[in-house]
Parts: structure tokens; sequence; C-alpha cells
């Protein structure tokens, strides 16, 4: 998976190095800002009301 | 170790790019990997990442509270859902623990600070004023709620009083408490409760649907109160919601905010 998207990277070694960066923050981004907030709630681990 | 030329240039055998099992096994070791960094990614959002976006909704929540409380439009009947009503301060977790309450214990409300339970009584109001706040995250404003102990105070601003509860005698004290922990100065006010509260002490661990806890007499729903309690809950142990953890506190000071002092409790740090 990840040898695929590297070799589908175009342009120079430097230049790959820099893409791939910019996919893993795009990647973390995403899950910060949309998937966590999103699952949060429906996890059980922090209810901290009674009843 | 020895440099081998490969016959073949670009192509050495140890590559196997067209083994499709060796591919389907790479695949898939990579996918479980990627799997394991999001769960730790999902544990830093939630220990960190959400403390910093609460810290935000906590700050505008408290300017705007003082906002009304300078306008002199604090005392309301029924505060709105999901406004600031009051501010807490634990001085036990030091000078600057201080968070808005605000009305509501639903998540969005949860996520700005603790939450006031509605229809439990208002600060200092005779009843029990019951607040839930987040464990972990959101500001974990309840973080250390566990090492709580006896007589510590939780004073609460609301818009003309401060309110000073201290904890209950924890399990186990009530017996000579008059002559034991109870002679201590913070202690003063602070004494097992008789009658129908007498089953109620500082810190409980109970199951998530003992909501009897926030009752007017704790453990005692339907019944009229006598006395001014707050209670606090937060999830327990941390990280999970397996349990409830229950602090119970009694009112033994009021102060009109007029009269343009401090409580002692907090100056003091008592």
């Amino acid at each position: 998976m990840y040898s695929w998207i590297w070799r589908h990277l175009p342009g120079s070694r430097a230049v790959k190095l820099l893409e791939a960066l910019l996919l893993v923050a795009a990647v973390v981004a995403l899950l910060m800002l949309v998937a966590f907030p999103w699952v949060e709630p429906r996890l059980p681990f922090n209810d901290v009301t009674a009843g | 170790m020895s440099h081998v030329q490969s016959p073949v240039r670009g192509s050495p055998p140890s590559r196997g790019r067209r083994d499709p099992v060796r591919t389907t096994v790479r695949g898939l070791g990579e996918l479980l990997l990627t799997a394991g960094l999001v769960v730790l990614l999902f544990v830093f959002y939630e220990a960190y990442v959400t403390d910093w976006t609460s810290a935000q909704k906590q700050r505008q929540a408290t300017a705007k509270l003082d906002d009304t409380w300078r306008n002199g439009r604090g005392l309301v009947e029924r505060p709105v859902h999901g406004a600031g009503i009051a501010k807490m301060y634990i001085p036990a977790f030091g000078p600057d623990f201080v968070f808005t309450v605000l009305q509501g214990t639903d998540q969005d409300v949860l996520a700005v600070g603790p939450g006031h339970y509605e229809g439990t009584a208002g600060p200092g109001q005779l009843g029990n004023f019951g607040v839930a706040g987040h464990r972990v995250g959101k500001g974990s404003p309840f973080n250390s709620l566990d090492l709580l102990a006896s007589c510590d105070a939780i004073v609460v601003e609301a818009a003309d009083h401060w309110y000073v509860y201290r904890v209950l005698p924890l399990q186990g004290e009530s017996d000579g408490w008059a002559a034991g922990k109870g002679t201590q100065p913070q202690c003063r006010g602070v004494a097992p409760l008789p009658g129908h509260y007498a089953n109620v002490v500082g810190k409980t661990i109970v199951l998530p649907n003992q909501v009897d806890v926030i009752a007017p007499v704790p453990g005692q729903p339907g019944r009229s109160p006598v006395n001014r309690l707050i209670t606090l809950t937060t999830c327990n142990p941390q990280f999970s919601a397996r349990e409830r953890l229950i602090v119970h506190g009694v009112l033994v000071a009021s102060y009109r905010k007029a009269d343009g002092k401090r409580p002692v409790e907090l100056t003091a740090g008592a």
C-alpha cells in the first residue's frame, strides 16, 4: 500500500518526500477535525452523568 | 558484506513484486499498523486536542457570564440551557482552578465545562446542586475528583453570592468525627449528616444508572431536603464509563458579593 503510493508520487525523491508528508498531514487533519469529533459521542467511555 | 552485482539491474530477486501472497500479506500488515496508529492518534485527540478546543469554548462562556453579571442580568429564575450560571473554584486543585458551570448536562454543554443537572437545586439553594464534569479531555475539570479529602472546599460563585461547600466526611470517617478530624479548623460546619442523610458520605462510586445521587436527599428520591448540598459526578475509573465517581459536599458559608470581598477559603487556599 505505502510502497504503491510512493511509486505513484511524481517528482524527485525530495519532492516525493514533501508530498508524502503533505498526505500524512491531510489524513491526520481529516481524522482530527472530522472523523474523531463524529465518532467520539458514539463511544461509551466518557459519559460523566448519572442516569 | 560484499556487494554482489545483480545480473538483471533494477529488479533484485528479493522484491517479489509479482507474488500475490506476499503483496496481500504485506498490505494487510500495513493496514493493521495504520489502524494501530489511528487508535493512538484517537487517544491523543481525546486526551489533548479536546482540551484545546474546550479551553477556547470555556473562555468564551466565562467572558459571556462576566458580561451578564456586569450588566446585572445574572438573576434569572430559569437559566437558559447552555448558558453559564456560576463559577466553581476548588482550592485543593490549585489557585487557578476555576471553571464556569453551564446549564445542562448533554455532550455539547459538557464540552464547554461542568454542567448543572437541570431540575436539581441551584447554587446555595435548599436541596442538591448537581454538577457533572469530564474526567479526561474536554478540559478535564473533574480529573482529580478522587483526590478530594473531607472538608476540602468547593467554592461556587453565583450572580450575587459566594457559596462555600465542603466535602462531607468520607466512608469510615464518621465514627469519632467530633473528636477526630472534625476538630480541624477547615472542618468547621462539616459533620456526618443525621436522619435521612445518614448514608450520604463525601465520596462514593456508583453505577451509571444510580441517578438518585443527585436527588434532593441523595439516595432517597422524593424526600424533601433539609440541607443544602452539592454533588459532583464524573466517570470512573479514568478512561472508562463503567462507574461514576460521586462527591457530596455541604454548604458551610455564604457571602454576599455586594460586600466586595473574596471568600477567605479562596485567599487562604484552605
